[in-house]
């Protein structure tokens, strides 16, 4: 027989009266003050070991016997059966280190490996019909909210740099979703190319006049196609969602002690991610210029002249911030070309 | 008037009066002939003044005040404290003791195992996660050495997950790719707020207990349009000016400013609909504190941003010249407004908590809580360096000293018998509510 000392409470009022209970073979004798009471032990409840804090019997009538842990507890029924593992594992530095190593080893490998293959197979899966439509709604969303203004370059102008863009594309698999569209960037994008979802390549008339040459053009036009063959747009929405949801979920209780530091690792991971997209789109423009008779020096050039740029002339979203210029950018470029 | 024989008697005769009489006789007195009588007029003034503050109020003064610098002002408020506490209860104790008993490496273990389990699970485990955090959060804080009880269960809280998932996604869907449904879906939010705020309210009080009685919240969605309706339409003019009319640009800051100016009260009032709607044992939660009170903290606040932002910022830009610009002299210059914003919310965290639990009675329990700015500005700052230089296997240890100061900090006065609190019937609440909270990081807490 076993006998463990604790506190009575009701249910009625919130006041507890010093308790015993006797547990026999089958039956368990609950004595406080001048109450006692016999019942089967099948039917207690335990609730869950946590840490190292009292624990709670709950008897048939709802009334509760709470008591400092003992390991004849365990014995018996369980409230939550299911944590009694989680809480066996709680319970051992062994397993809080292999947990450290299983986190990280986690991370790392579907950070670097995982998440970026999974990341391609669906966005090949997502149709271009579908990207497309949201492409077209994002660039009319860009358009009537005075992101972009009409633009004022002629169609002289325009001409050659559409004609040398269908002359780049003629061979691409996603040929036939492509399209290309001239604005003002205003004050906010200044000289900058994007790639819209679904084929739609934005150019500003600020690229056009900064560029010398409608080859320069034509290498950043390569650039924003490598994006759109490499489905960039999707891949990025997908990884990075995925970032900030893990990031969240890891620093979640940081947060709550208002730290303002949970966002700073998706940040800079997702960073991360957007300097590899950038690279394999540098790489994929290179050989197709390259396939096309146009070298990749052009790209070289114009990155340089834009960087060159006063940063007051070109608005908070001009291209040198979204595609930071580097001069292993500008190296790799001369390097292509050299080749 | 006759002389009275000693200064006593003259005391006894000065009580009785109103504090704008003895104002007016102190300025009259002739302190050179008289200074025992105008020390004791002055002596009556503090002692009434005194008695018109709650014991919170006094319980709070007499923690923040400097003894060495006032050692009379002090003994008065000790005095006064004893006065009240002694001839009401003097059989039993006049307050139950508030332990928090967590340990940061008992925590560590949980919380590791838990995001291990979480991750490998994909995030489905997340639900059982939270119970185990909670449930130790709970059954390490003891009341009169009993601890609290967590009895949520992981189900409803993993259903309640994926609905608020679902609602997640299809704002961060349409943010990146459907801009134009966004103000729809902000009108949704909208209309889901008030029954996600009913809804979590009811899941926190239903599942936590105290000495075999759980908590009970009864406001409905209707409670919260009547209580809140005037702020919906301040959100929906933000709405309608930011999406509907966006050549209007100017106008938003009208309702804008409406909403800023107006945000103590509605903080008030969500306290006060909180509190007053909760229940334990039967007795409902009552709530006294005043909008000014409220606004007074904001405004503050307020003030602090500026008075660290603008000094530090013309500092930078002294320090900025348009030659040496780099990318890390643009990140410096935004740090005064950061440090500024860190110290307006330690500000804002310690008082208004101060000034909630100060002000809130639960049938025979009050409250007395004395955080102060500069522990939380202390804690938030060591808390955040040591989480950066452990790359975050310091949270534990940073989630425990946060409560443990908390706890620290507050006292539960016992003003009358706890046999006041009645136990009744239990009914159930999904979990719902309380997860969409949580997901989206709303911080509800007192």
């Amino acid at each position: 027989m076993i006998t463990i000392e604790g506190h009575y409470f009701d249910g009625r009022q919130p006041i507890g009266v010093p308790a015993r209970m006797d547990f026999e073979d089958r039956e368990t004798m609950l004595t406080a003050g001048p109450v006692s009471d016999r019942c089967a032990t099948r039917q207690l409840k335990v609730s869950p070991r946590i840490g190292s804090a009292d624990r709670f019997i709950t008897f048939p009538n709802g009334a509760q016997f709470s008591c400092a842990d003992h390991s004849f507890l365990n014995s018996l029924p369980q409230e939550s059966p299911s944590e009694g593992p989680v809480a066996w594992l709680e319970e051992r530095w062994g397993m809080a280190l292999a947990c450290v190593a299983i986190i990280v080893c986690t991370l790392l490998a579907g950070y670097f490996f995982g998440l970026p293959f999974a990341a391609e197979r669906i966005a090949n899966r997502i149709p271009m019909e579908t990207e497309q439509s949201l492409g077209r709604q994002a660039l009319t969303w860009l358009d009537e909210n005075g992101w972009f203004m009409p633009t004022h370059l002629d169609v002289d102008r325009q001409k050659p740099i559409m004609d040398g863009f269908d002359r780049l594309r003629s061979d691409l698999p996603l040929r036939g979703y492509y399209h290309l569209e001239f604005r003002s960037g205003a004050k906010t994008f200044g000289p900058n190319a994007l790639a819209l979802p679904g084929g739609i390549i934005v150019i500003t008339e600020e690229m056009v006049r900064a560029a010398e040459t409608t080859e320069e053009v034509l290498a950043v036009l390569a650039h924003e196609a490598g994006h759109v063959e490499l489905r960039h747009t999707m891949r990025s929405v997908l990884q990075n969602s995925v970032v900030a949801v893990a990031a969240a979920a890891v620093t979640s209780d940081a947060a709550s002690l208002s730290v303002a530091i949970a966002g700073l690792p998706a940040l800079l991971a997702q960073r991360k991610y957007s300097r590899k997209f950038e690279t394999a789109a540098d790489d994929y423009a290179f050989r197709l210029l390259k396939q096309k008779g146009c070298s990749p020096a052009a790209f070289a050039s114009i990155m340089e002249r834009l960087a060159k740029k006063d940063e007051s002339e070109m608005g908070p979203f001009a291209y040198v911030s979204t595609h930071p210029v580097t001069t292993e950018r500008v190296r790799r470029a001369r390097s292509a070309a050299a080749e | 008037m006759s002389e009275p024989e000693s200064i006593e008697e003259y005391i006894q005769s000065l009580r009785p009066l109103p504090v704008g009489h003895l104002e007016w006789m102190a300025a009259h007195v002739d302190k050179e002939r008289f200074p025992e009588r105008y020390k004791a007029i002055m002596d009556v003034i503090s002692e009434k003044k005194l008695q018109a503050y709650t014991l919170g109020e006094l319980l709070d003064a007499s923690h923040n005040i400097d003894r060495e610098k006032y050692p009379e002002r002090a003994q008065r408020l000790d005095d006064e404290i004893a006065r009240r506490l002694g001839p009401q209860m003097p059989e039993q104790p006049p307050e139950l003791a508030l332990e928090f008993r967590g340990k940061a490496r008992e925590y560590f273990r949980i919380w590791i195992v838990n995001l291990c389990l979480t991750l490998l699970t994909l995030g489905i485990f997340s639900a059982w996660s939270k119970v185990r955090k909670k449930r130790y959060l709970y059954s390490h804080t003891t009341l009169g050495g009993t601890p609290f009880q967590y009895l949520g269960k992981p189900i409803p809280i993993l259903k309640g997950r994926v609905i608020a998932a679902i609602g997640f996604l299809i704002y961060y869907a349409s943010s990146h790719f459907l801009i134009s449904l966004l103000p729809y879906i902000f009108a949704a939010g909208l209309i889901v707020a008030p029954w996600v705020l009913v809804r979590s309210a009811a899941f926190n009080a239903r599942y936590s207990a105290f000495r075999n009685m759980t908590f009970h919240f009864d406001g409905g969605y209707l409670d919260v349009l009547k209580a809140f309706w005037a702020w919906g339409i301040i959100l929906a003019a933000v709405i309608v000016m930011m999406f509907i009319l966006p050549e209007k640009r100017a106008f938003i800051g009208i309702p804008l400013a409406v909403f800023g100016l107006s945000y103590p009260w509605w903080i008030r009032r969500l306290k006060k609909f909180i509190i007053e709607r909760t229940s334990f044992g039967g007795k409902r939660g009552t709530f006294s504190a005043t909008s000014g009170q409220f606004f007074k903290i904001y405004f503050i606040s307020g003030l602090i941003v500026i008075a660290v932002a603008i000094p530090s910022g013309i500092l930078m830009a002294t320090l900025l010249t348009p030659t040496k610009k780099s990318l890390l002299l643009t990140y410096l210059a935004a740090a005064p407004i950061y440090i500024g914003y860190v110290v307006a919310f330690a500000y804002v965290q310690s008082r208004s908590g101060n000034l909630v639990w100060n002000h809130t009675h639960l049938g025979p329990l009050r409250f007395c809580s004395t955080l102060r700015c500069r522990d939380l500005l202390k804690l938030y700052m060591t808390n955040a360096l040591g989480i950066i230089a452990s790359l975050g296997l310091l949270i534990p240890w940073a989630v425990m000293r946060t409560v443990k100061y908390r706890a620290d900090n507050m006292r539960v006065l016992q003003e009358g018998e706890l046999s006041e609190f009645q136990g009744s019937d239990r009914n159930g609440v999904t979990a719902v509510g309380a997860e969409a909270i949580d997901f989206f990081d709303v911080d509800l807490s007192l």
